[in-house]
């Protein structure tokens, strides 16, 4: 069986920004020459330290912030700005408050210019899809946190994107319900084979989510290492994968990567 | 809807406590929780207080007022009558009648005129920059000051009482509008940005909706300087409208007939910002539940 085609492919992405204390600026490097592709239908999980860099290559994919230097490449084609090809997931669901669930996952059709109906019938398929049919009707401030989480997935889901980019979508939620969610995006994952850049500072949900975790070294942000995780799909539930002594190695493996060795941190 | 008193203080943070994996949504939005107890009581309570405080003050007033020469107060009994008598005969229909007209109009145009500027001034860095200064003046001067020079410009007509009630209102109305565009949340925008949107969806679709609760808290203190502003010019002018009514029973020493108009501008006030205030929660419901 040959590998699946190349969806997206960074290439040497660096960026730098000017931090300003004061009548002070400084440069900070945030990325350096960072590389890694994501095959169609993969789950790949950016993980590091804070500060180096995560969630800002995540938001040069989308197109949030512009790259300095390298490509960053789509089915092999060049994107310089935002587009409606990549569905983002923020950290904060960032629901519009004056919407309801359902018309919050009309958000990017409405954009597009679906008529009315055709955009009602795809948001209430996806609200079936993150399993909230029954809570199409409901405002954000009326939902749990992980309710407006799964609208957040249902949103970028809904305009069909090619990549789905999610920002530490659970790490605000308790452990509970983020255990609940990493599962039923595994569900939704199989179900859609939606190609997915997953940002994350969990070790476990990498490990328990991805296909391949990219592991990022700070200041500068550079790609350390790149870790195939071996568990075929389905996948146990988490819990029981922590026994794993396969997933024990590979978490000691990333611990090793990302914890900081003294002599960084002094300098 | 069940809303009594003695609410738990936990109610509202109820969807904090639900578990995600079982989301039980409560079909009533305005639901809230409360203990289980004695009955609750304290809210007619509180409406028994509050009517014995009306008659309490009332009354005194009534009593002093009788003991008082009419020429400098009056009591309710003797307003009272007045009112009869000035409804009877029409006349604070009439200037009721003018006078809001010129409120209405004048408070429509500069709401009309506050958000469009609001909207451009909060969004656009150089229309801030080309403008804040003379915005900031014009708001912080009492510009009911200009009241003769505008008399000069208009004459005594509707004119002049359109332009002084415009010119107060517009600019609570502009510049609680360009805080409210300042003050869209960043992540709003970049929903948008990730989506794509151009700048009139951004504009139409984030912009506008985020920033309605803020236009609505500009419109009801637009509307209370509206009122300052259509009974001074009432004063000045002194032909029509209930502004002109307290110039003529002043001058007349009718006090009680004074009184009259006085409370009808009381209760206009207490109407129209009520109005404006229940339009403000009904349109962000979510406010005060985020932040």
């Amino acid at each position: 069986m040959s590998a699946p085609p190349i969806k997206l492919s960074v290439r040497n992405v660096t960026k730098t920004f000017r931090v300003r204390k004061g009548s002070d600026t400084s440069l900070l490097n945030v990325l350096r020459n960072v590389n890694f592709d994501v095959r169609q239908g993969e789950i790949v999980s950016l993980i590091g330290e804070s500060g180096c860099g995560k969630t800002t290559l995540l938001r040069i994919v989308q197109g949030l912030i512009r790259l300095d230097s390298g490509d960053l490449l789509i089915d092999g084609a060049a994107v310089k700005r935002s587009g409606r090809d990549r569905g983002f997931v923020f950290q904060q669901a960032s629901l519009l408050p004056w919407r309801t669930a359902r018309q919050n996952v009309e958000f990017g059709l409405e954009l597009q210019g679906m008529p009315k109906q055709a955009r009602a019938d795809r948001a209430m398929q996806l609200l079936e899809l993150v399993s909230l049919a029954h809570a199409a009707d409901q405002f954000p401030h009326q939902m749990s946190g992980g309710m407006q989480q799964r609208i957040g997935l249902a949103r970028a889901l809904a305009i069909d994107p090619a990549i789905l980019l999610m920002d530490e979508p659970f790490s605000a939620l308790d452990a509970q319900t983020r255990e609940v969610l990493q599962t039923e995006l595994m569900r939704i994952h199989a179900q859609t084979a939606k190609t997915t850049l997953f940002v994350t500072h969990d070790l476990d949900e990498a490990i328990f989510l991805s296909d391949r975790v990219v592991v990022l070294a700070a200041r500068p942000g550079r790609v350390k290492k790149i870790i195939d995780i071996p568990f075929a799909h389905p996948r146990p539930e988490l819990t029981a994968l922590r026994g794993d002594p396969a997933f024990q190695a590979i978490r000691a493996e990333i611990w090793s990567l990302i914890s900081t060795p003294p002599v960084a941190v002094a300098a | 809807m069940t809303t009594l008193s003695f609410a738990d203080p936990m109610g509202s943070d109820m969807s904090e406590n639900r578990i995600a994996s079982d989301p039980a949504p409560i079909d009533d939005a305005d639901a809230r929780l409360e203990e289980i107890g004695p009955p609750p009581r304290a809210r007619s309570k509180a409406w028994i207080v509050r009517l014995a405080s009306i008659v309490v003050v009332v009354g005194a007033w009534e009593i002093f007022g009788r003991q008082v020469n009419p020429l400098f107060m009056s009591s309710p009994s003797a307003i009272a009558t007045a009112a009869v008598r000035l409804i009877a005969d029409g006349e604070l229909f009439e200037a009721l009648k003018s006078s809001l007209w010129t409120l209405l109009v004048g408070f429509i145009t500069a709401s009309a005129i506050g958000v469009v500027l609001g909207l451009l001034i909060g969004r656009y860095k150089t229309m801030d920059a080309a403008t804040d200064w003379l915005v900031n003046a014009l708001y912080s001067t009492p510009l009911i000051a200009i009241m003769p020079l505008v008399i000069l410009w208009f004459g005594l007509g509707d004119a002049a009482k359109l332009f002084i009630v415009c010119i107060l209102a517009v600019f609570p109305v502009l510049i609680n509008t360009a805080a409210g565009v300042r003050n869209v949340p960043t992540q709003l925008i970049d929903v948008s940005a990730a989506f794509a949107a151009n700048e009139r969806q951004v504009f139409l679709k984030i912009i506008v909706p985020a920033t309605l609760p803020y236009i609505m808290t500009g419109l009801r203190l637009g509307i209370g300087r509206s009122i300052i502003g259509m009974v001074v010019a009432e004063f000045f002018t002194a032909i029509t409208g209930l502004g002109a009514m307290i110039v003529k029973y002043g001058n007349q020493y009718d006090t009680a007939a004074m009184f009259v108009p006085i409370l009808v501008l009381m209760f206009l006030g207490i109407g129209l910002t009520t109005l404006l205030k229940r339009a403000e929660e009904h349109f962000a419901p979510w406010r005060g539940q985020e932040d």
